[in-house]
């Protein structure tokens, strides 16, 4: 056989064996009904790699259902699997549309049969060197061969390297409680932080978002929506001294300015002068709830001045105890 | 070197130089999760569904609760992450239940009887409508790869937001919070989801 007879036998071997692999995985029986070929060409979405005509699961069931009952009113193929693509994006498709970024997937091995023909045509009219005088010598060769086995391993674990990397790690399980102190509460809804406050309501955490969200009510003199949740801080043996106090603070004066209940009042804020006797706040608002609750101008004097006493005093809040006590002390009314 | 060497040498590297970048391409989307994809309703309007209630009352149609914000929630009792997330949606649910959001949960490929056994265990939310999707019809509408899978709705009837594995009640009141404020939160994806045992 002539070289030019043996190029064009090679060329037909790898042509009519590329033919047959294509038909191989393309083509499907003739006699498979619309819904079954349908079925093939959409990827079950809860499995790895089978169609819902061959998949078991419930999922793969109730899709063919569906294409079944599409088919039966008639709709055609296209319009079938375009409106499962509406729902589940191309991700359905056994097989990748050939074009856009996945076009790739169907030119390659058209390109590398191309390839390997030239490069197999290029080798049988330019055999290698006649004498031996060119060829390399063996230790050359077996440094080449380590070489080339190298660079293959090599190439194979940056391979793997990178297909690890790029595994896609869905993120850790949904925030816990742990993080809620974290957000900007501001951005957030009073509905959202009582929703937050119920699923957690057992995390000693939640304290903090707990009085945030009852000092927004308190602010907004909203006290019906505050009051459980100062009380809940007040009584929880996991709130911080500085959150009961404030929460029995707040009860106190919601007490007093709300239902006018006076001796609830000094009661609990009482309580919070039993937790820390010099806490501005309490002794405060316990002197503004003796002067306009009780009457107790007097007492209520004594107070401010306990609180002017203290140098750690904060500047606006001294300049609002000195005019209370200025006030209180002339016999003016609580304003 | 004879030209025909170096030819040969060119193209052996030329050809291992291709197969390995190609399979790096290819090893590259191995890893790839189809279900974390966005979701190509984000933006369109909701699928329309019509289902009854799981104790086979009258249910709901989306319709019907067109102009409130729709939390459409996936679930099932074999779902471990949905029974995580559970007390979070009732306690979402009820914090909104006089405001303009409304909570759905459809159960996904669970008998009714199933699914009422495990909310009368679990604790249900008065203010939410727990439907009942027999052929897993609304789930394959809204695209569903696992569960749980929340969608939520605007006033206009639009997929405006997706969250992907539990969601907790910080994150659903963000999401409804971001969507009242005109906002589209898009997709999250929070943590794992999962298929019905033996799918």
């Amino acid at each position: 056989m002539s070289e030019r007879a043996r190029n064009i036998a090679s060329v037909a071997v790898i042509a009519v064996l590329a033919v047959a692999l294509i038909l191989l995985t393309s083509t499907r029986p003739a006699t498979v009904d619309r819904v079954e070929q349908i079925g093939t060409r959409i990827k079950c979405p809860v499995c790895q790699g089978e169609s819902i005509a061959n998949s078991p699961s419930q999922m793969a069931e109730d899709m063919m259902d569906l294409v079944s009952e599409r088919v039966s009113a008639g709709v055609p193929d296209q319009q079938i699997i375009d409106e499962l693509l509406s729902s589940y994006t191309g991700a359905v498709l056994l097989d990748p549309p050939a074009s856009g970024n996945t076009l790739v997937l169907w030119l390659a091995p058209l390109v590398a049969l191309a390839l390997g023909i030239v490069v197999i045509l290029w080798w049988r009219r330019h055999p290698g060197p006649g004498s031996a005088d060119e060829r390399p010598s063996p230790g050359k060769s077996r440094t080449r061969l380590v070489i080339g086995g190298v660079v293959l391993v090599l190439a194979f674990a940056g391979i793997v390297v990178v297909a690890a990397n790029s595994l896609q790690d869905r993120p850790a399980a949904a925030a816990g409680a742990a993080d809620i102190d974290q957000q900007d509460l501001s951005e957030v809804s009073n509905e959202t932080l009582e929703a937050v406050i119920a699923a957690n309501a057992d995390d000693p955490q939640i304290n903090g978002m707990r009085l945030a969200l009852a000092e927004r009510y308190f602010d907004e003199s909203d006290y019906r929506s505050a009051f459980p949740h100062y009380l809940v801080v007040a009584e929880d043996r996991n709130s911080t001294d500085s959150e009961a106090i404030t929460a029995l603070v707040r009860l106190g004066w919601m007490a007093y300015d709300g239902n006018s209940e006076v001796d609830t009042a000094t009661r609990l804020i009482d309580e919070a002068l039993a937790i820390d006797p010099e806490s501005h706040v309490a002794l405060y608002v316990k002197a503004r709830v003796l002067w306009c609750g009780a009457g107790e101008a007097e007492q209520a004097v004594e107070t401010f001045q306990v609180l002017l006493a203290d140098p750690s005093l904060a500047a606006g809040t001294r300049t609002q105890v000195e005019a209370d006590l200025e006030l209180a002390s002339n016999g003016g009314e609580c304003p | 070197m004879p030209l025909t060497g170096r030819v040969l040498r060119w193209t052996g590297l030329a050809v291992v130089g291709v197969t390995v970048v190609l399979a790096v391409v290819l090893a590259s989307r191995f890893g790839s999760d189809p279900g974390l994809v966005d979701s190509p309703l984000l933006g369109k309007p909701a699928p329309e569904f019509a289902l009854e209630g799981l104790d086979g009352s009258d249910g709901a149609t989306l319709s019907d609760l067109r102009g409130d914000i729709v939390v459409v929630n996936f679930f099932a009792s074999w779902c471990l992450e949905c029974r995580d997330e559970h007390d979070d949606l009732v306690a979402a649910s009820e914090s909104f239940a006089d405001q303009d959001v409304k909570f759905v949960q459809v159960a996904y490929q669970e008998e009714p009887a199933e699914s009422l056994d495990y909310l009368a265990e679990a604790g249900a939310s008065d203010s939410t409508l727990y439907l009942a999707d027999p052929g897993s019809r609304t789930a394959i509408a809204y695209g569903v790869f696992g569960i749980p899978e929340t969608f939520f709705i605007d006033q206009d009837g639009t997929v405006v937001g997706k969250i992907i594995g539990e969601a907790d009640a910080l994150i659903l009141g963000a999401t409804i919070d971001s969507i009242r404020n005109g906002e589209q939160p898009g997709q999250q994806i929070t943590g794992d989801t999962q298929q019905r045992p033996g799918a």
